[in-house]
């Protein structure tokens, strides 16, 4: 099977990105924002509960939202 | 989003592209192969062409030679290989060679190699021997005795057009020569030949009358196309040249890209398919008999602008891009070139209308840069079997689309695909004469990378402006855990942090006495 027939035969699921193109850098300010304020909690209370209940949710906060702020941005990693 | 495109851009170039062969490579035979003949190598002579034409297309830039010819087996066995020489000069100026066999176009086109002679593929002698090389033609099934198969033949012949006179006037047109022989080349016998020429306009000053080889006047001029023969050459030996002159008006640039670095990067995360294209452009027509004159290019501008002149300086190049191309950039070494035009259409192709910094006359070199931006979901499909695999279809060319065609001496492909891309495979789709495309798979790092992206580079030589029928197919797999890298990196980078500042937090730096 050529690969030019896979290629048709795929026709009906292109590809989608999880978050288009337009909504990227709202998206990825808004998680960055997010994280800013865990991060602001977490230093407000910074004992050992806190790091799973603003630490982790931060970094996961920032981590999402720096890929897709760079993307808003216009440097598509 | 421009200026964060030419940031991307610049930045792009600063990292250093490793190729590293780490990667085990499973790629698509090349179409073109070798075949390394020896001794004093002469095809034998077991076919003959009972008939012949050859046109020669001229019109463009570059040179496109198409044979149809019927070929008979002559010999008692049946016989699967054609052979086509060519000079030794010209071998390595023939690119686009695409063979087919008329009766069943719908398979394809046909198998081809190329045979060197051993003494001119060793590199200790390499000037030696200046012997033919030749192009073999492999049929689908052998050719019985007397059997008799239609061939077309198609190739471009790059770099083969001088201007004459070399130097001209501003003001003054450009003419172009180009020689061939009356005789097709050919190691077999031929009974009956004809060949047409096509030029670009019927202002064709100076062309070889041949006396001797036919009954009529030869040749045969009808508009802008000229006729030699047909030349009855069953008693003419195969090999004889009649060599034959033409100088015919070609007021167009004739463009050449010395190299054209072409990427286009695939980003899962930002649903984007970025394009950019690298080019060291020069014009190898005519060169200016004088200095350039400023103020006679504006007079000149003002009458090509009405249409009642043309120049072969090159005034404007027109890039079509896909329906929906956004961020189109156009840089050259100075910075951004302001003298272009972008008109985005969702619906039509999108149109990039460029003006280098100065016009392009004979013997002057522009390198400059575009990109632009498209949906990836146009170009990506996710298979369904196997799991989290994807394939791109991309052209092997886009770039500039003028009358006057454009030549790729070199051409680097880059398809750079996500971070954690594997079991990359190519194939080409469509188009006359796929040029022989080397493959390497290699890493590419940039913005956000740990350990680099996949690339697979597609290198070619001797390639056309036509090669933008041509579609490459890329199949990778890409699995979810490879698309999480980017954040998972950043994640893990992060909670160090915050562990690590409620561990320096918790550090009891006080110095009076511990209270209980």
């Amino acid at each position: 099977m050529s690969l030019y027939e896979v290629w048709q035969a795929a026709a009906s699921s292109p590809f989608q990105p999880a978050v288009g193109k337009d909504s990227q850098l709202t998206v990825g300010l808004s998680l960055l924002l997010v994280g800013l304020i865990l991060t602001g909690l977490f230093g407000l209370n910074r004992s050992p509960v806190s790091i799973p209940l603003f630490g982790i949710p931060a970094s996961l906060a920032f981590a999402i939202g720096a890929v897709y702020a760079i993307c808003g941005f216009g440097v598509y990693v | 989003m421009r200026f964060s495109s030419v940031v991307s851009a610049v930045f792009g170039l600063c990292f250093h592209t490793s190729l590293s062969s780490a990667q085990q490579s499973n790629l698509t035979t090349p179409e073109l192969t070798q075949r390394i003949l020896t001794g004093d190598f002469k095809p034998a002579p077991v076919f003959e062409n009972t008939n012949l034409v050859r046109t020669i297309n001229l019109e463009k830039g570059y040179v496109r030679e198409t044979t149809n010819v019927l070929v008979t087996n002559t010999d008692k066995n049946p016989q699967s290989e054609y052979y086509i020489p060519f000079d030794y000069d010209l071998v390595g100026k023939i690119g686009g060679f695409d063979a087919r066999d008329k009766k069943h176009a719908e398979r394809g086109p046909l198998e081809v190699t190329i045979g060197t002679l051993a003494g001119v593929s060793d590199a200790k002698e390499p000037s030696s021997s200046k012997s033919t090389q030749y192009y073999i033609i492999h049929l689908t099934e052998p050719l019985p005795p007397k059997g008799a198969v239609t061939l077309s033949i198609s190739y471009h012949i790059l770099e083969a057009l001088r201007p004459l006179p070399a130097s001209i006037k501003q003001e003054e047109k450009q003419y172009l020569t180009y020689y061939f022989s009356a005789y097709v080349p050919t190691v077999y016998p031929t009974i009956k030949q004809k060949t047409k020429v096509k030029f670009p306009s019927s202002d064709v000053p100076e062309y070889t009358t041949t006396s001797g080889l036919t009954s009529a006047a030869d040749p045969e001029k009808q508009g802008s196309s000229f006729s030699y023969g047909p030349y009855d050459t069953a008693k003419v030996p195969p090999g004889t040249v009649y060599p034959v002159t033409v100088r015919y008006e070609f007021n167009k640039p004739l463009l050449v890209c010395s190299v054209l670095e072409r990427d286009v990067e695939v980003s899962h995360w930002g649903g984007n398919l970025a394009t950019e294209e690298r080019y060291w452009l020069r014009h190898d027509g005519a060169r200016l008999a004088n200095q350039f004159s400023r103020v006679a290019w504006s007079t000149q501008n003002f009458y090509i602008n009405a249409g009642q002149m043309t120049t072969s300086a090159l005034r404007e190049l027109k890039v079509p891009l896909k329906p929906g191309s956004v961020d189109a950039y156009f840089t050259d070494e100075i910075g951004n070139v302001s003298t272009s035009r972008f008109r985005p259409n969702n619906v039509r192709e999108a149109s990039l209308e460029l003006r280098p910094r100065y016009p392009l006359f004979g013997g002057w070199n522009y390198t400059f840069r575009i990109g632009w931006n498209n949906d990836l979901s146009s170009s990506l499909r996710k298979l369904q079997t196997p799991a989290d695999t994807y394939i791109l279809a991309v052209p092997l060319v886009e770039g500039p689309k003028n009358p006057e065609g454009i030549q790729y001496e070199k051409l680097v492909f880059r398809v750079i695909l996500p971070e954690g891309a594997t079991n990359v495979k190519y194939q080409t789709h469509g188009g006359t004469g796929v040029p022989t495309l080397q493959a390497e798979h290699g890493l590419h790092k940039t913005f956000m990378d740990t350990l680099g992206r996949t690339v697979l580079t597609l290198t070619a030589t001797n390639v056309v402006d036509e090669a933008r029928d041509v579609t490459v197919l890329v199949t990778y797999e890409y699995t979810f855990f490879a698309a999480l890298r980017k954040p998972l990196t950043i994640f893990a980078g992060v909670a160090g942090v915050f562990v690590l500042a409620y561990l320096v937090g918790s550090i009891d730096t006080s110095i009076g006495k511990k209270q209980k």
